[in-house]
């Protein structure tokens, strides 16, 4: 199984396997809280995106980030 | 002048939207916030016995973001995000093996100033089980120009306790590199890059998230940077990035754990692993007390040199150092302060790029970069 499949599998299955429990919509007010969310801070997560993209060779898979950079 | 090596990666970032979407049932926002934030980094100068040439001094560079999200009637909502970026400084040129057999740098020359402004516009339609989203997105530089565009869409599945996303994106850039005469430079280049993401996210329980995914980019064009002599790289490039991330809230603590992990294979011949984890920490009603580290390592790409072979010919080379083997940790602190309809935020980070900091071991570049960063933000709602 090349890496593609591999990475493919591991995405869809991750939460699968994870000990899921139901949880009912009044108990879900802990997971709507600010610090909860997936991206607390949509301008802290575009300019990391951005620096780190300017820097690192790895990118992707996170939120969108800006235009056509000013990698230097 | 600037360098430009991995210009096309900002287009898949483009056309990655909708990887931040909430786990939950989503509704249209009932308020509007407008957000700024004002940002400097500033990259330690190279170490003096790695300069040959040029400028030892490298960039220092000044970020502002302005964004405004807005609901528009009772099922949608409309973000516009635009920031302007001014930069000074140099960056390395080429490397050579010297006549004692140490690598040394020749970074441009004088001081360099630039701007590039960017602006975002995205729409969201909330439907009863999910959401669609579109966005457009334009980026301008004296020399490089960015146009690219994506569509999103989710569902909510299990009693809202599971989401699937998936998304498209598209994007077309320009380089018109500056100088091209006097330093052989291509005049004029296109590069294109097309995205795909699937994203699947799970409630764990009362207190616990998962989000995974998996984004494949694939890009096409002149993918060389004509800011470094002698830089020849494939005219392809397929990127593919699995993503997870993991949010629990810590009861006794008031406090939130986030774990974020990517694990990044390209067909350069570049692996990675990048390891986020961000503590939220709750103070009172008002205060919050963000820590946060960041580990990142990277194998070297394929054609990846530490010096330049002149007799290369039309051979793949590179001395970027953004193709070296090498990791880096960061550090930071965020401190927010909620005052009624107004979120102060204060920043700073720690970042260091080192050799031995990395998991796998390959031709290394010594002009890595540490640098600084300090951020200060406003956010208002109304």
């Amino acid at each position: 199984m090349n890496i593609f499949w591999q990475i493919l599998f591991l995405t869809l299955a991750a939460p699968l396997l994870a000990s899921c429990t139901p949880v009912a919509a009044w108990e879900r007010g802990t997971l709507a809280s600010p610090e909860m969310a997936l991206d607390p801070s949509p301008l802290d997560t575009a300019l990391g995106n951005h620096i780190y993209f300017s820097k690192e060779a790895a990118s992707g898979g996170n939120s969108a980030s800006g235009g056509g950079c000013g990698c230097n | 002048m600037k360098s430009r090596a991995l210009l096309a990666f900002t287009a898949s970032a483009l056309a990655l939207p909708g990887l931040t979407a909430q786990v939950r049932a989503d509704a249209a926002p009932t308020q509007s916030v407008v957000s700024y934030q004002l940002s400097a980094y500033q990259e330690d100068d190279l170490a003096g016995q790695y300069r040959v040439a040029g400028s030892s001094k490298r960039y220092d560079i000044n970020i502002q973001q302005l964004r405004l999200l807005m609901p528009v009637g009772e099922t949608y909502s409309l973000t516009l995000n635009s920031s302007l970026e001014s930069m000074s400084g140099a960056s390395p040129w080429y490397a050579i093996r010297r006549a004692n057999g140490s690598t040394g740098i020749v970074m441009s020359g004088a001081t360099i100033s630039e701007e590039r402004r960017d602006f975002i516009a995205a729409g969201r339609k909330y439907l009863p089980n999910g959401t669609l989203g579109l966005n457009l997105a334009v980026s301008e530089e004296n020399d490089y120009s960015s146009l690219s565009g994506g569509f999103d869409a989710e569902r909510h599945f299990n009693d809202n306790l599971t989401t699937l996303t998936g998304g498209l994106g598209y994007a077309s850039d320009e380089l018109q590199p500056s100088d091209a005469k006097l330093f052989g430079r291509v005049a004029q280049a296109n590069k294109h890059s097309t995205s795909v993401f699937l994203s699947v996210s799970q409630i764990l329980n009362r207190s616990s998230v998962i989000q995974t995914s998996l984004s494949i980019t694939h890009l096409s064009g002149y993918l060389n940077d004509p800011y470094k002599l002698g830089d020849i790289r494939p005219d392809v490039r397929t990127q593919t990035a699995w993503t997870t991330a993991w949010r629990k809230y810590i009861d006794g603590m008031d406090a939130a754990l986030h774990v974020d992990y990517r694990f990044f294979h390209d067909t350069f011949g570049i692996d990675s692993n990048t390891l986020d984890l961000n503590w939220y920490q709750n103070v009172g009603e008002n205060l919050q007390l963000i820590p946060g580290l960041r580990y990142y390592s990277q194998s070297a790409a394929d054609f990846f040199s530490p010096t330049i072979n002149f007799a290369g010919g039309q051979a793949l080379q590179s001395t970027d150092y953004r193709l070296s083997a090498y990791g880096a940790v960061s550090g930071s602190l965020k401190v927010q302060w909620e005052v009624e309809d107004f979120t102060l935020s204060l920043a700073a980070e720690r970042y260091r790029a080192n050799a031995d900091y990395a998991v796998n071991d390959g031709p290394v570049s010594p002009a890595l970069v540490t640098f600084n960063r300090y951020s200060l933000g406003l956010d208002y709602k109304f």
